[in-house]
């Protein structure tokens, strides 16, 4: 058995409070004020230079502290949050990721640069007036404490000394350990904290001072504490609440108490049932490395074409006893796959997460006020789809921010308002998600895409182009109407990318735009990547798989009909005519038609083609095979797969085969 | 490869004694208390030292207690081990044992 290696859990780790700590600083920039989100900022700042520390990132560790420190006057009172000292630790934050993953690079002018910065935000949020010191309460305060960490606090980089160093900054204190929980050698886990503490402390403080020196490990600690000089019962409180709120200060100092003075106030196990019911949470869940669910979802793939293999045996065989083993197996192989979809399913939330701060920076560079709007963060998807959508969605948000939303004072002479506005949404519809990136911007200047066209030879001049034609023509490689080139967008270089990443995701790309009241780029992705049901069909004497999700219904075309047909290629739908393809002539397969060919109708949302194949075999579990180099290009085919006798058959690309047919339907229309 | 130096009765423990370090600590003591009667346990006056070091030593003289043999530091504490007992409050409230254990006897004037 193999241990993960403690550093690239660290890794792991520092990414997600990084996460945490750019969404506290956004959410804190919205409301600048909100004293739970600069604790949380703070405790983030701490965690990770404490984890920091003890995994030997001592250069993190050290930025780190700076950026905490901060946020600890803010936190006290001592600095007002503005928003230029948000903006500043947000790009300390990427620098801390950067000593993450390269701490032996070369940092220290870049980080000395973003401390510069830090130190100005911090001294001008700090003008008088800016902000009040936190003033002391009159008198002392008598309080016992007696607090445990959680078990896990060490290996997660928790260190309790400078925890108890804190309290005795707040006062007189004496600080017991606790030794009795710590067991014997042989079964001591050595990185766990078996340590409790009972202190006391003679302070000027209030409570809430003590719950400040705590306020990192609060979730997850057992901490109780107790006024001396008020009731016992009615002082002691779970972690995270207040001392009774009229717990009189005394007026004169209070002498400590001996340890056992009051009988209810000596310590007492404390097990609030809200923090085990917690811990048992955490131990319910596993991380899982995502190369370990790649190579499970590899074997899943191979066992089900063994299954498919023996079901063809199986079929062909007649022994009713294998017929029955065969079929278990085919149920148990498609549960096993759809446990192993849900696996490796996780909501477009992580996603999205990050254009919070990308509209943040854009709205700075642009002078623009942008507001970002997501919906439906818990559709899920594909682990690797998400991965893959990320750059084109980047581009995308870049483009809307840049060219799509207008300038403050643009928008306010069109009678819009100031802020503009980029809704982000995704939802599930049959085997695809739709992402949409949506403003209320501008909206595509049809006539500067078509000049722009013509000028560099993509139409030809007054082509026949429907809007959703001339809008696909942005996607072209260096393609850009825009009449300044800026930092984020213009380029041209960019359109391109997202369409061949969302080609190679075997998506489609749907535009619309309105002059003056904005864009809407709609992305429809299968939902994996891996594994699909579809349909084995015959043509010639090859085999091919359509994605059983694109497929609506299936009908059969006598020779009559076919015949009828030729010069034309429609059938009569329900009242609607629908074009279809023979696959037959398309692949040139040069044999004969079946007496009695099928035609399966498939379609990418409102638009269908039929496709004329020879026969219809069955359904079919597809583990989608990558094309080989040579056939990188060929457009027809998504794909590829092993059937259950080891031969080879080709997965159609719908989207690219429906397109297709839309053109051969427009050309038909054109020539009337 | 062994952090620590074993001689005769002597383990003279590595410079690092964190958290990052101490489990192969636990192995090498474990290993170390098994084969001799009475442990003598050596530290650099300039190790590192955090208050998982300090449970583990506790956690040592119980096990060597309830197998009837001997563990005792070379020297009092010092330095760095020192400062952590004294930061981590485990000087409060010795008993004569822990006294002689960690301090030799000598207890913090």
């Amino acid at each position: 058995m193999s241990f993960p290696d403690p550093i690239a859990v660290f890794r792991t780790e520092a990414a997600e409070l990084l996460e945490q700590i750019e969404a506290g600083l956004l959410d804190l920039n919205v409301n600048l004020g909100d004293k739970d989100q600069v604790d949380a900022v703070f405790r983030g700042l701490h965690t990770l230079k404490g984890s920091g520390a003890m995994f030997g990132f001592d250069a993190l560790a050290a930025f780190t502290h700076h950026c905490e420190t901060a946020f600890d006057r803010v936190r006290k009172g001592e600095v007002p949050a503005t928003q230029e000292l948000v903006t500043a630790v947000l790009e300390a934050k990427d620098h801390m990721r950067a000593l993450v993953d390269t701490p032996n690079g070369d940092h220290e002018a870049t980080g000395e640069a973003l401390l510069a910065n830090l130190r100005a935000a911090v001294d001008g949020a700090n003008s008088p007036g800016a902000g009040s010191p936190a003033k002391a309460a009159p008198g002392q305060n008598h309080f016992k404490i007696r607090f445990s960490l959680p078990q896990n606090a060490m290996a997660n980089g928790t260190n309790p000394l400078p925890l108890l160093d804190e309290l005795r900054e707040l006062g007189e204190c004496t600080i017991v350990a606790d030794r009795s929980a710590i067991p014997s050698l042989d079964l001591l886990a050595p990185t766990d904290l078996y340590i409790s503490w009972e202190v006391e402390l003679l302070t000027t403080q209030p409570r809430s001072a003590i719950d400040d020196v705590f306020i990192f490990v609060m979730d997850e600690m057992q901490l109780d504490v107790v006024t001396v000089d008020v009731p016992v019962a009615a002082a002691k409180t779970p972690a995270r609440t207040e001392a009774p709120a009229a717990a009189p200060q005394p007026a004169q100092p209070v002498a400590v108490a001996p340890v056992a003075a009051p009988q209810a106030a000596a310590p007492a196990p404390i097990a609030p049932a809200p923090v085990e019911a917690k811990q048992n949470k955490a131990s319910e869940n596993v991380r899982v490395p995502a190369e370990k669910l790649d190579e499970l979802m590899d074997r899943v793939g191979e066992l089900v074409i063994a299954q498919s293999r023996l079901s063809q045996l199986a079929g062909g065989s007649g022994d009713l006893q294998l017929r029955a083993v065969s079929e278990d197996v085919e149920r148990l192989s498609g549960e096993l796959r759809d446990t192993m979809m849900i696996l490796r399913m996780v909501p477009v939330a992580h996603l999205f997460s990050r254009f919070r701060r990308l509209v943040h920076d854009l709205s700075h560079e642009t002078g623009k006020t942008i507001e970002l709007v997501t919906e439906g963060e818990t559709t899920e998807v594909d682990k690797s789809v998400i991965e893959r959508l990320a750059d084109p969605l980047v581009h995308l948000v870049r483009n809307s921010c840049d060219h799509g939303l207008e300038t403050p004072e643009e928008r306010l002479a069109a009678g819009k308002s100031e802020a503009g506005h980029i809704l982000l949404s995704a939802r599930q519809q049959g085997g695809e998600v739709i992402i949409t990136i949506k403003d209320d911007g501008r909206g595509i200047n049809k006539e500067r895409v078509r000049a722009k066209a013509e000028s560099s030879g993509l139409i030809a001049p007054n082509a026949n182009l429907t809007d959703q034609e001339l809008y696909q023509l942005i996607f072209q490689p260096g393609f850009s109407t825009a009449q300044t080139v800026t930092n984020l967008s213009g380029r041209g270089v960019g359109m391109d990318v997202v369409k061949r990443t969302i080609d190679a995701l075997r998506g489609t790309i749907n535009v619309a735009s309105h002059p003056g009241k904005g864009s809407e780029i709609s992305l429809a992705i299968p939902l994996t990547l891996a594994i699909i049901d579809g349909l084995l069909v015959r043509v010639g004497a090859g085999r091919y798989v359509i994605p059983l999700s694109a497929v609506e219904e299936c009908l059969e075309l006598s020779i009559e009909e076919d015949m009828r047909s030729r010069g034309r290629s429609f059938i009569s739908l329900r009242d609607s005519l629908v074009p279809f393809l023979r696959l037959r002539d398309l692949f040139r397969t040069g044999t004969k038609p079946d007496p009695f060919q099928k035609v399966v109708v498939i379609s990418t949302g409102s638009e269908r083609v039929g496709l004329v194949v020879d026969q219809i075999i069955g359904d079919h579990q597809t583990v989608i095979k990558g094309m080989s180099k040579l056939h990188h290009d060929v457009a027809t085919f998504s794909g590829a797969t092993i059937l259950g006798d080891g031969d080879v058959a080709l997965i159609l690309d719908v989207g690219h085969l429906v397109a297709e047919g839309q053109q051969q339907e427009a050309h038909l229309r054109a020539a009337g | 490869m062994p952090a620590s130096d074993v001689k005769g009765d002597y383990l003279r423990l590595p410079q690092n004694l964190t958290v990052r370090a101490i489990t192969i600590v636990q192995q090498e003591m474990l290993q170390f208390l098994d084969k001799t009667a009475s442990a003598t346990i050596e530290l650099d006056d300039d190790c590192q030292v955090d208050i998982s070091f300090i449970q583990l030593m506790e956690a040592a003289r119980i096990y060597a207690g309830s197998a009837g043999k001997h563990i005792a530091l070379a020297r009092p504490a010092s330095g760095p081990t020192l400062d952590v007992l004294k930061r981590s409050g485990f000087l409060e409230g010795m008993s004569a044992e822990d006294l002689k254990f960690w301090l030799h006897q000598g207890g913090i004037q």
